[in-house]
């Protein structure tokens, strides 16, 4: 029997000896890449299982496969004991496999209510949709589990946390035996993540398998009962969570210990301003904001939610409008609302978005990457091709970018490896400032300091490096100053020497 | 200092701001301004004769309209619909001449329809090539096989059934045109479809965002199939009209038709990128051409005048619309 989140007692009990979901010996290839290679994954009703790896490890194959995404190439599936065949979405809700992915899957036009019930509308007399009772179970369904969501707002109206909170709504919103999460707390705030965690145990105690996929060491080290870790496509190790310390499930996750996860190589910051921003105000956030960076310092800008960091990022690369303020890029005044001078002053910006505002998914890899600097390759107008595979290719190789080719499309590639690739375009452009804005979202642990150690070394490389995070951690490891925002303003920059986390956290809330 | 409070602060949009937000509406406002200026500017237009008289006019487009605006809806164009109109004429005509039944005459114009329905369906749907290129070929396809077959010579229905003269220029309680009233049924109906069916809101879904459908558990290629055998059994709805009007099946019947669609469809503020839009908003386009043309002509302007004005009215209203979401966005 399958329980309903919403209405828990009209489930019969769960046979808590066979497992939910059992997976084995699972194989996927892709053109180039065997993702995943015999892998076993097993599913204990009333279980909440933690799935993790590092960038390309499987973790997100393998949850496409269970739902229903891809089809693999060998392996069996069973629920409950039984065989099934699972070869569309379609396949897989019917099972009852409900899965929240990391990429928010909504359609935008539609109402919050209704993208709730997407896949299976409740219909009254004669067929037709019941949209009171769509309107009334939504609200009671987040009332249930304490997010606070309008049902019936246009849903791409939303910040990116609370359609998050759709997200996760909507696998609660039928019957279901497993449910998978994919980095379902990457937009959330501290308390929005212990009511999701409440939902869980509440998930998992109905006998509902839990799968829990997250970067977030303490995240897994509250929740979970079990760990899976994954490795370049291969099963690792399945434990039970008391077994593992930090370093025990880094360990298996990248197979050597990560010593120093900020590894810092550059020197001293330079005493040449290289970026100034005097008395910036946005429409909608920024009020009065003001700040210099030096080139070869990494300049770390925190703040809660809605502080204002992305709409800071923006403004001063010229992403977005301003209505007041002056922004200098290398002694050069920035005209607002400019990106083409940006470019050409040199800052550009490493956006929080990479699927829509940073890479092109559909074009190879040697495409994005040289997007900012084509008129360096130009002959007569045309791009000289072997001059510009020639230069990405270096880059891939510096970088150690994963990819099978130069012409394989960049959606493909793992986050940790597409974010590099963005890098790429804007060191190839020759730029003076960088501007980062959560570097490292939707990157696990051994990417990650991958890309710290990128970072460190643009700083080296003397560009001004401006970071926008929300990572205590991230900030207080590489930044040589902290600059703390709240509400759309500046409260506090402060050197890493006399920054504590009680300090920024103080400035922060304001 | 509060984290909460800033948000109330913003200013609410004004009354008349949120009453333009909502497209139809902003459409009724346009036609009733419309129907204004020409009842002053031209005499007889406000009367019933010629009012009902422009709704059986419009009953052509807004018929087939219903099936442009859900394939466009799905996410997809259909671009065939004005040599459907010429085509599905053949077996209506030379059936009913054959065995004298119109029951049998329409069975085969639907029949056809369905075909091409079909084959447009199957061809974007299951065989992935872009359905702008499809509708395309089919068009120019059934354009050169009406060309062909007729020798350019009108086939005459010969005939000459009541109940099938009667879909030209019959009116129920002697005000509204029989073809106007099937237009009117055919709209209620897939309006509610559109709004309170699954089926419909799939079509939404599909076309807002294909991905998402696929993985909310929808079949997107037989939703797609489907719309395009809805648009092209509508088009032969309105295909059947028109041979009624016109008595005859014609090569040159429907040409250019199926972009006085697309343009009172876009004008309706249906999207050509999918999932936005509605079948009012469709309808509504529909009735500001029409009124339009009338009362142009009305006031004695040529033709040619009412083709450039009305270019311009359509790519005037989607600029409007593109600010509108523009700002609504924030941008």
């Amino acid at each position: 029997m399958s329980v309903d989140f919403l209405h828990p007692e009209k489930g019969a009990a769960i046979d808590t000896n066979v497992p939910a979901l059992e997976l084995r010996g699972i194989d996927k290839r892709f053109p180039g890449v065997v993702a995943l290679d015999n892998v076993d994954f097993i599913l204990e009703p009333g279980k909440i299982h933690a799935l993790m790896g590092e960038n390309g490890a499987g973790k997100s194959t393998l949850i496409k496969i269970i739902a229903g995404v891809y089809g693999k190439d060998a392996g069996t599936i069973r629920m409950r004991g039984r065989e099934v065949d699972i070869k569309s979405p379609r396949d897989s809700l019917k099972e009852g496999i409900k899965v929240v992915f990391q990429e928010i899957a909504l359609i935008s036009e539609f109402t919050v209510a209704e993208n709730i019930f997407l896949e299976g509308y409740p219909t009254g007399r004669a067929g037709s949709i019941d949209w009171k009772k769509i309107r009334a179970d939504s609200a009671a369904l987040f009332d249930r589990i304490g997010f606070n969501v309008d049902p019936s707002a246009r849903t791409g109206s939303l910040p990116v946390s609370q359609q998050q909170m759709v997200e996760i709504a909507r696998a609660l919103a039928h019957e279901a035996r497993v449910v998978v999460m994919d980095e379902p707390t990457s937009s959330l705030t501290p308390n929005e993540v212990s009511l999701l965690f409440t939902v869980i145990r509440r998930l998992a105690a109905l006998g509902i398998a839990v799968v829990y996929v997250s970067h977030k060491l303490d995240e897994v080290f509250e929740i979970a009962d079990t760990v899976t870790v994954l490795r370049d496509g291969r099963h690792i190790s399945t434990r039970p969570i008391g077994e593992h310390t930090s370093d025990t499930l880094i360990q298996d996750m990248i197979g050597r210990r990560i010593d120093n996860l900020f590894p810092r190589k550059r020197g001293a910051a330079g005493s040449k301003i290289a970026l100034s921003v005097e008395k910036l105000s946005t429409a909608k956030k920024l009020n009065d904001v003001s700040f210099e960076a030096r080139a070869g310092e990494v300049l770390g800008f925190f703040g809660l939610m809605g502080a204002g960091r992305t709409e800071l990022a923006k403004a001063i690369v010229g992403y977005d409008p301003i209505t007041a303020g002056t922004i200098t890029v290398d002694g050069s005044r920035l005209a607002p609302h400019d990106t083409r001078t940006g470019v050409k002053l040199g800052i550009g910006l490493l956006t929080e978005d990479r699927k829509s505002e940073g890479l092109m998914g559909e074009l190879p890899v040697y495409q994005n990457a040289s997007l900012a600097s084509l008129g360096a390759f130009a002959r007569l107008g045309f791009v000289d091709k072997a001059s510009e595979h020639r230069a990405v290719q270096d880059y891939v190789d510096r970088f150690r970018i994963k990819t099978p080719s130069l012409f394989q499309q960049v959606k493909n590639l793992s986050g940790g490896n597409q974010q590099k690739v963005l890098i790429a375009r804007w060191l190839m452009r020759g730029l003076k400032v960088i501007v980062v804005d959560e570097p490292t979202r939707g990157i696990d642990v051994g990417a990650k300091s991958e890309i710290f150690a990128l970072i460190d070394r643009l700083a080296g490389e003397g560009l001004a490096v401006i970071m926008m995070t929300s990572e205590m951690p991230e900030l207080l490891g590489l930044a040589d100053r902290i600059a703390v925002m709240c509400e759309g303003r500046l409260t506090a920059i402060m050197s890493r020497e006399e920054a504590t986390q009680e300090k920024i956290l103080n400035a922060a809330i304001g | 200092m509060s984290l909460a409070g800033t948000a109330s602060a913003k200013a609410q949009p004004s009354m008349l701001a949120r009453l333009f937000a909502r497209q139809e509406l902003a459409l009724l406002v346009c036609l009733l301004l419309v129907l204004a200026f020409f009842s002053v500017t031209v005499e007889n237009f406000f009367s019933v004769r010629n009012l009902t008289n422009v709704l059986g006019q419009a009953s052509l487009p807004l018929i087939a309209g219903i099936g442009c605006a859900v394939v466009f809806i799905s996410g997809e164009v259909d671009i065939s619909i004005g040599s459907l109109l010429a085509t599905i004429a053949l077996p209506l005509i030379i059936i009913m001449n054959d065995t004298n039944s119109l029951l049998l005459g329409i069975s085969g114009a639907l029949l056809f329809g369905l075909i091409i329905g079909l084959v447009n369906g199957y061809l974007t749907a299951y065989a992935g090539i872009n359905s702008l290129i499809v509708t395309l070929g089919t068009m120019f396809i059934m354009r050169g096989g009406v060309y062909l077959y007729t020798g350019q010579r009108a086939i005459p229905d010969d005939a000459s059934l009541d109940s099938f003269i009667a879909l030209s220029d019959g009116r129920l309680f002697n005000v509204l045109p029989y073809s106007a009233v099937i237009a009117i049924v055919l709209l209620a109906a897939f309006a509610y479809v559109m709004q309170h069916r699954p089926f419909g809101r799939q079509i939404y879904a599909v076309g807002g965002n294909q991905e998402v459908a696929r993985l909310a558990g929808y079949d997107v290629r037989r939703v797609k199939f489907i719309c395009f055998i809805i648009s092209a059994l509508l088009a032969t709805v309105a295909g059947i009209i028109l041979a009624a009007r016109v008595g005859s099946a014609q090569h040159t019947a429907g040409l250019n038709f199926e972009f006085q669609v697309v343009a009172a469809t876009v004008l309706g503020g249906v999207s050509l990128a999918g999932g936005i839009g509605s079948l009012t908003g469709m309808a509504l386009g529909v009735l500001i051409l029409q009124f339009l043309s009338n009362g142009l002509r009305g006031l004695g302007l040529p033709t040619e005048w009412q083709l450039v004005i009305t270019g311009m009215i359509i790519i005037a209203a989607v600029a409007f619309d593109e600010a509108k979401r523009r700002r609504a966005n924030g941008g």
